[in-house]
């Protein structure tokens, strides 16, 4: 095994191990237990993070392995939300009032449950078999689905049970590609490989339905519409640090095994088809998205249907491809995962600030908390693609890339509705941030409020340095690498 | 795989569409799996897979119909004859809009097709919880049909595969369900009506 590889086994171990030991470990011991794990798996995957992206041309790839820059990037990204989310888990577990199990054992099943998710995300990213792939993506479905329900309230039941059903049909239609794949490919599992894949006889039929199967299936998991019912119900009734998670890890990741599909499977489906799949279910996603933009939501609900925009804009850029499109989809997901996450977290001290928020869209918190107005104000401003957020650039990279690419009818429209979805969250940052309070509203103090302070200068650092990164990467080796395979 | 075989396993399938009772459906889509079982006898990994499988969830899913005794059947808004006839509709659709699997048999593609179109009619039109767990069953049971009938003879992997993940799914589905009855006395999705924009 070579050094990369065994970060990259790292990357998954450890927060493997944290499962086993918050499943086990005293009840006094789970939270410290919890921070060191969490922090040497971040670690793990940090390490993962540069060592690809500092060696972009280097890639290792097994029949079971594939530890290349676009994994590098999807471990870092799993690694930095998850070290967040549990630095954040305190704070939400002392407003805990009721969970699927008891009391007792309450922090014990949490912090094994995530731990056991994150462990399972960062092993899709570096899987290289899409039969791997999906049995670990179907894993994330069930152990996510117990977290979404966490809480146990009739609301978190509803969420976390249209999760479980909706995502399960979806990727047992996805499934059915991939039994289609291996009666084409032939050779057993190994077939499955993305090297293998990416040798599968061109112009057959099956193959092309077993794409267009694959691809419908792993959107229901993605979010992207039309498939996409679950994801603000499951957003906003988790747990925040597990919304964390869900928005900014675990869909990007899914995201990925359906771009290392596309880009398996384009000799054989044919470029052009691969992409149009993905620009399809892009811009489809876009205009679901942009009128709940448009809609007072309450704030979790908002960052969701946030959600089904960005991964809309993802799904745009990786179907353009070239270095200018893929270049943002680098920074869009990065930068998506940090000012997403933060969203959610600000959400712990805002429920109890003001506990209404979760069901109703706050008006004016800059007037009675204003360092969690700041906090949320970095968080939608860089969603909506304020400038300077890295996410302006990474759109109009995309949008450049879909000129470039030569689709500017579909470039134009995407630019049409972004600027749409661009006015209605700018309406919704005004709004929550210096509008009028609803009538009625008690406010109390913020939990957790020192916590997300820091989080939210760490987030606004990082931020700054993507949007740096956004003008260099377009000429780079890491964009020029990722665009040279999908060719 | 002879025509009589596939559409034993239809008629089955139909069977959980359309019954009233849970246990009936669940015994229903375990007499599926022991079959598709039987018929994987050439391939003792894959034979094995599905029987166990067929097995460890079919006794927990009676397990839990004998905890969570529903006062009166959950109402699932549409006739059994009108779900029987969504199904075989949506069967005969996709037989007609997909063309071949590339499978090593024709029968056994349609048969694919129909348990999958069963599925989804048996998610979309039943309410109760434990028949919305039984429509994820019975694509898999699809599933494992068309992983029976790889000119390849890669089923096994697969069967393990599919095994392991409804396992999985199906008993933390079964944790959802137990909640779902504790909170409202029935382990009705129709209830969970909420989350709306």
């Amino acid at each position: 095994m070579t050094s990369r590889e065994v970060l990259a086994v790292a990357a998954v171990a450890l927060p493997a191990l944290a499962a086993v030991g918050s499943a086990v470990a005293p009840r006094r011991a789970v939270g410290a237990l919890a921070t060191g794990g969490a922090t040497l798996a971040a670690v793990a995957a940090g390490a993962v993070a540069v060592e690809t992206l500092g060696r972009p041309g280097t890639t290792a790839v097994s029949a079971w392995l594939v530890v290349d820059p676009a994994a590098g990037i999807l471990v870092g990204v799993i690694g930095a939300v998850g070290l967040a989310s549990v630095v954040v888990s305190p704070s939400y577990l002392s407003t805990v009032t009721r969970s699927l199990v008891r009391e007792s054992r309450i922090p014990r099943f949490y912090y094994s449950l995530l731990f056991a998710f994150w462990a399972i995300l960062a092993a899709v990213p570096v899987i290289g078999n899409l039969g791997g792939a999906w049995l670990l993506v179907e894993a994330t479905t069930a152990v996510s689905a117990l977290l979404v329900g966490f809480s146990g309230t009739p609301r978190a039941l509803e969420a976390g049970w249209k999760y479980l059903i909706l995502t399960s049909l979806g990727l047992g239609i996805a499934l059915l590609g991939v039994v289609l794949l291996a009666a084409t490919a032939g050779g057993g599992l190994d077939a499955l490989s993305w090297q293998a894949l990416a040798r599968v006889p061109a112009g057959g039929q099956t193959v092309l339905i077993a794409y267009l199967l694959l691809l419908a299936g792993l959107a229901a998991k993605i979010g992207w519409a039309p498939v996409h019912n679950w994801l603000p119900d499951a957003h906003s009734e988790a747990p925040a640090p597990v919304s964390a998670l869900l928005s900014a890890a675990l869909l990007p990741t899914v995201l990925l095994v359906a771009w290392r599909s596309s880009r398996a499977l384009a000799p054989a489906v044919g470029t052009a088809t691969a992409h149009a799949v993905l620009v399809g279910f892009g811009l489809l996603s876009l205009a679901v998205a942009v009128p709940f933009l448009w809609r007072p939501l309450p704030w979790k609900r908002l960052l969701a249907y946030s959600s089904l925009e960005h991964m809309g804009v993802i799904a745009l850029g990786l179907g353009f491809g070239g270095p200018l499109a893929l270049a943002g989809v680098v920074v869009h997901i990065a930068g998506h995962a940090a000012a997403k996450a933060l969203g959610f977290y600000a959400a712990v001290p805002l429920l109890s600030h003001e506990p209404r928020a979760g069901r109703h869209a706050v008006g004016g918190v800059a007037r009675t908390e204003p360092a969690l107005a700041a906090t949320m104000g970095i968080s939608l401003g860089a969603l909506a693609g304020l400038p300077p957020s890295p996410l302006f650039f990474s759109e109009v990279l995309i949008i450049a890339g879909g000129f470039a690419a030569g689709r500017p009818w579909t470039a134009a429209a995407s630019a049409l509705l972004l600027s749409l979805g661009f006015l209605g969250l700018a309406h919704a940052l005004l709004d929550t941030l210096a509008g009028r309070a609803r009538h009625g509203t008690q406010r109390g103090r913020s939990d957790g409020m020192r916590t997300v302070t820091i989080l939210a200068a760490v987030t606004a650092a990082s931020l700054l340095a993507l949007t740096v990164a956004a003008f260099w990467l377009p000429g780079s080796e890491l964009a020029h690498n990722l665009a040279a395979e999908l060719r | 795989m002879s025509g009589a075989l596939a559409w034993f396993l239809v008629a089955l399938g139909l069977g959980v569409v359309v019954a009233r009772r849970r246990s009936l459906a669940v015994a229903l889509v375990t007499g599926q799996a022991l079959v598709l079982a039987v018929r994987a006898h050439s391939e003792p990994g894959a034979a094995a897979a599905l029987a166990v499988r067929a097995l460890v969830l079919g006794l927990l899913l009676l397990l839990v119909v004998s905890r969570t005794r529903e006062p009166r059947p959950v109402r699932s808004g549409v006739a059994p004859l009108l779900r029987g006839g969504f199904a075989v509709t949506l069967a005969l659709a996709f037989t007609w809009l997909v063309p071949t699997l590339g499978l090593a048999s024709r029968n056994a593609e349609r048969g694919v097709l129909a348990l999958i179109a069963f599925g989804l009619v048996a998610v979309a039109t039943r309410t109760a919880t434990l028949f919305q767990v039984l429509g994820i069953v019975l694509v898999e049971n699809g599933l494992a049909l068309a992983a029976l009938q790889l000119h390849t003879g890669s089923s096994a992997a697969i069967e393990l595969g599919v095994a392991f993940d409804l396992t999985l799914i199906a008993t933390v589905a079964v944790v959802f369900h137990e909640r779902i009855f504790a909170e409202f006395g029935a382990g009705d999705a129709g209830a969970l009506r909420s989350l709306r924009d």
